[in-house]
């Protein structure tokens, strides 16, 4: 099989099929100012070897869809990823990914590449999601030269702006799922970390929506003068 | 690995963490439990999950045809419609974590009649209909739960439901299909003028084991089936006569929407093993016993002659173990209990009527007419496989000599009458409530003055007494003297209002053992510890309740569900209120016999207590349900009746 390769600088060896598809990837456009219920939103979770931003890698992907206010358990994202020379260390513990699995796992471009067109030009929604985006704009930079433009949505600061009589301002993952009686089928599993947070975020929409917070482009309003007076008040 | 395969691979195992995860979920619970891998795993690919928040509605009647199954993953879900008797609503049930809704609306291809709501935030898996309508058609246990009646239940609707299901979902065995789907073929006609022998060669040919005679307007004129050919053949009879010499005239028929029951029921009635099918005058069909019951190995209308032909009472008792392998194999084959209630009484009134007709041979006719009356739930048409004797005797009389001197002759036939039914079977009524009884071989007169006596004064014994008597039924001989008999009776109760009250209070007695908090209420100490009674607990507030407002409303039936069903009619009760009860009832009933037929099997003594913990999962909530029904029907009379 015959495959044109080639490097340039810091670039990421590319097969041409590989540049194909990744010029093929979706142009993110700006947020959709429809009803909740009506988007498509990417509800995505990352294992990664450890929590250095810099250092650290993307280990496995999981994502699941909420389309028209549901959660459709037909699409869904699930792959691990090949590391060279990757070890177990302190974090495989809590992903328990081994590393024969990682070995096994499929090569990052190629994952990468079915990730994004996974996920289109839908906006993106995670726990603690400042630390996904940066894991993924890194891996994506590195292993396809790709910048990540893609809005992302914090559920783990929409759920004490809609929820403020929980009394969780700082709460985990576990915090609000215990909060809302959810069970995890396998916490720390990229794919049932996902569909958890989903459900929250079906959950806290529920409630945004009781709350006249109806779309993206409002909530993100929100999310910023809470963000803008929390940094007045320190 | 190419990267694609190793895409699809990888995809796969992605969708199986949280698929798998569903699935182990909904293993828990009832079908899915039972369903195969492969379909489960279908199902919950196919599934969305939805969230509800408190109050939320999830399905409501105006939101059209139903066009999701949904199974609730987390959370509770209550059923409300508009209350029949105060204003606002009330919930007629719950549904919680595992459980599945609405499928008797999903199946009728209609609007839910219930509005469910999230009676807490809930989340819902949601199968689309295409996906859920492949499923059905794939898995048995799937289809069996959905017609089982556990959503009609719930959803009170009526039972024409599973027919309309099985033409739509594809073709299903069941007692309730239609005639005109089972028979397939076009029927095999000709004539009134062809020669024997071509008639039979024609049956030959087609390899059917009848030929229906018609007229030009396709009429049927006559059958002539194999049975007939035997008996031909066997007198030497011409092969060129013309076959309307020879056929059976005027055959029985039924429309082609008449169901397999109906036409099992003209057969065993009727001694006959073919029913015709006519629309609009015209032969469209034919229905064989084969066609009926072709995967039975007990076959009905058999037993049925064999019953009522039976040359020695010992015949009568060694085809009880027959009756009972046809009861299994009709529960087998998804017969509802109404039906196998009803079967279970033709046969045992085959039964008695030949045991009184060989004791008359036996010991003598004294040429004396009389009515064998049946009462209790011999009288209501509602045997079980386990009965008990409830019997007596009407005959005319002049007057009180005459009535004395008639009575002295008929007890010996009738003590020997009542010991002849036992050894068929038919327990000997502890409280002596048979023929061979002088008290109840009485003259019409006589029993019209008993019944009076009931009404006029009701002391504990005779309120007793008339949840026995008053639901009766004549078997054998005249009935023209019972039907007097209980027209008087109507009309007395009809204008007795202290009676009905007394009656109301009677029926309340028995309270349905569901507890406040969604549980069952079981037997505290004793042998009976944690178990609870089906019959008395159960059946008895329906047919209670049944009975007063049916004699209340001068109605003529004795059967529970036809009483109920009179009384839709009447307007005495609201229709949905009656299906709901009539299907509790139904349940209930159900659930007793599927009891007494292992018992039966394992040889142990009848008994109508059961422990709720040794149900599974969806019979004890149907159970539940059911009695919610019967607490229903008891506070409407509670309120009727100002208790």
């Amino acid at each position: 099989m015959s495959k044109f390769t080639w490097f340039t600088g810091q670039r990421p060896a590319l097969t041409q099929a590989q540049l194909t598809r990744r010029q093929a990837l979706a142009e993110t456009s700006c947020l959709n100012d429809g009803p909740l219920n009506e988007q498509r939103l990417v509800v995505l979770d990352l294992e990664t070897s450890g929590l250095n931003m810099r250092r650290d890698q993307v280990l496995s992907i999981g994502a699941v869809v909420i389309d028209q206010g549901a959660i459709d358990l037909g699409q869904q994202f699930e792959c691990t990823l090949l590391r060279e020379g990757h070890q177990a260390s302190a974090s495989t513990l809590i992903h328990g990914i081994a590393p024969s699995e990682i070995a096994n796992g499929e090569e990052p471009a190629e994952a990468l590449l079915s990730f994004m067109e996974f996920v289109g030009d839908s906006p993106l929604l995670a726990f603690h999601a400042e630390f996904d985006q940066r894991m993924l704009a890194r891996a994506l930079k590195q292993s396809l030269g790709y910048r990540l433009q893609h809005a992302f949505f914090d559920v783990a600061e929409i759920a004490p702006l809609v929820c403020p009589k929980a009394k969780l301002p700082h709460a985990g993952l576990d915090d609000w799922t215990q909060h809302f009686g959810l069970q995890v089928q396998q916490r720390h599993h990229a794919s049932a970390d996902a569909l958890v947070t989903a459900e929250l975020a079906l959950i806290l929409f529920s409630k945004a929506r009781q709350q006249r917070l109806d779309n993206l482009p409002a909530l993100l309003q929100q999310l910023n003068s809470r963000r803008r007076q929390r940094a007045h008040s320190m | 690995m190419s990267s694609a395969d190793a895409i699809a691979q990888a995809g796969k195992t992605a969708v199986l963490q949280n698929i798998h995860g569903t699935m182990a979920f909904l293993q828990k619970f009832p079908p899915f439990n039972q369903m195969d891998t492969a379909h489960l795993a279908y199902l919950v690919e196919n599934c969305q999950l939805r969230f509800y928040g408190e109050g939320e509605t999830i399905i409501k009647p105006t939101d059209g045809p139903v066009e999701h199954f949904y199974i609730v993953k987390q959370g509770r879900v209550h059923g409300e419609r508009p209350h029949s008797a105060r204003r606002g609503t009330e919930t007629t049930f719950e549904i919680t974590s595992g459980e599945c809704f609405p499928l008797a609306a999903l199946i009728g291809e209609r609007a839910t009649r219930t509005e469910h709501l999230a009676a807490e935030d809930t989340f819902c898996l949601l199968l689309n209909k295409p996906a859920f309508i492949k499923l059905f058609s794939l898995s048995n246990p799937l289809r069996d739960f959905a017609l089982r009646g556990v959503s009609s239940l719930l959803d009170q609707v009526n039972q024409q439901v599973q027919m309309r299901a099985v033409e739509t979902l594809g073709a299903q065995y069941s007692l309730d299909t239609r005639l005109g789907q089972l028979a397939m073929r076009t029927p095999i006609s000709c004539s009134p003028d062809m020669p024997l022998r071509d008639a039979v060669k024609l049956m030959h040919e087609q390899q059917v084991g009848s030929i229906v005679i018609v007229d030009p307007k396709l009429k049927p004129l006559g059958i002539f089936t194999l049975r007939d050919l035997r008996r031909v053949v066997a007198d030497g009879v011409d092969l060129a006569q013309p076959i309307d010499c020879l056929m059976t005239q005027s055959p029985f028929d039924l429309p082609p929407d008449a169901s397999a029951f109906d036409a099992a029921m003209a057969m065993t009635e009727r001694h006959i093993a073919h029913v015709c099918l006519v629309e609009r005058g015209q032969l469209c069909g034919v229905i064989s016993e084969r066609d009926l019951f072709s995967l039975q190995r007990v076959d009905l209308v058999h037993l049925a002659r064999t019953i009522r032909h039976a040359g020695r009472v010992e015949t009568l008792a060694a085809l009880r173990s027959d009756v009972r392998q046809l009861v299994d194999s009709m529960l087998a084959h998804g017969a509802s209990s109404t039906q196998i209630t009803q079967l279970i009484t033709l046969l045992n009134d085959h039964t008695v009527s030949r045991v009184i007709e060989l004791t008359l041979e036996d010991l003598g006719d004294p040429n004396i007419p009389f009515t064998w009356l049946v009462f209790g739930s011999e009288g209501r048409s509602e045997q079980t496989l386990h009965t008990d004797q409830d019997n007596g005797i009407l005959f005319e009389a002049a007057d009180a000599a005459e009535a004395a001197a008639i009575r002295s002759r008929l007890l010996p036939l009738a003590q020997e009458i009542n010991q002849r039914l036992a050894q068929c079977g038919f327990t000997l009524c502890k409280g002596n409530i048979m023929a061979g009884n002088p008290e109840l071989c009485l003259s019409r007169h006589e029993w019209s003055r008993r019944f009076s006596s009931f009404v006029q004064e009701a002391t504990p014994e005779n309120l007793l007494a008339s949840s026995i008597y008053f639901d009766l039924r004549a078997v054998w001989g005249a009935t023209k003297g019972c039907d007097h008999l209980r027209e008087g009776l109507l009309q007395q109760v009809a204008g007795n209002s202290l009676f009905q009250r007394m009656l109301a209070e009677n029926a309340l007695r028995q309270r349905p053992p569901v507890g406040m908090f969604r549980d069952f209420v079981v037997a505290r100490s004793g042998a009976e510890k944690d178990t609870l009674d089906l019959k008395v607990q159960g059946l008895t507030p329906f047919v209670d309740g049944a009975r007063l407002l049916a004699l209340a409303h001068g109605v003529n039936a004795c059967n529970t569900l036809e009483r109920l069903r009179a009384l839709i009619q009447q307007g005495v009760i609201e229709a949905q209120d009656g299906a709901a009860y009539e299907e509790a009832y139904h349940y209930i009933q159900q659930a007793r016999m599927q009891q007494h037929q292992l018992q039966a099997r394992d040889g142990l003594p009848y008994s109508n207590r059961v422990d709720p913990d040794h149900l599974n999962h969806l019979d004890r909530r149907i159970l539940r349900e059911s009695f919610r029904q019967a607490q229903r029907l008891q506070s409407s009379l509670a309120q009727r009746y100002q208790l």
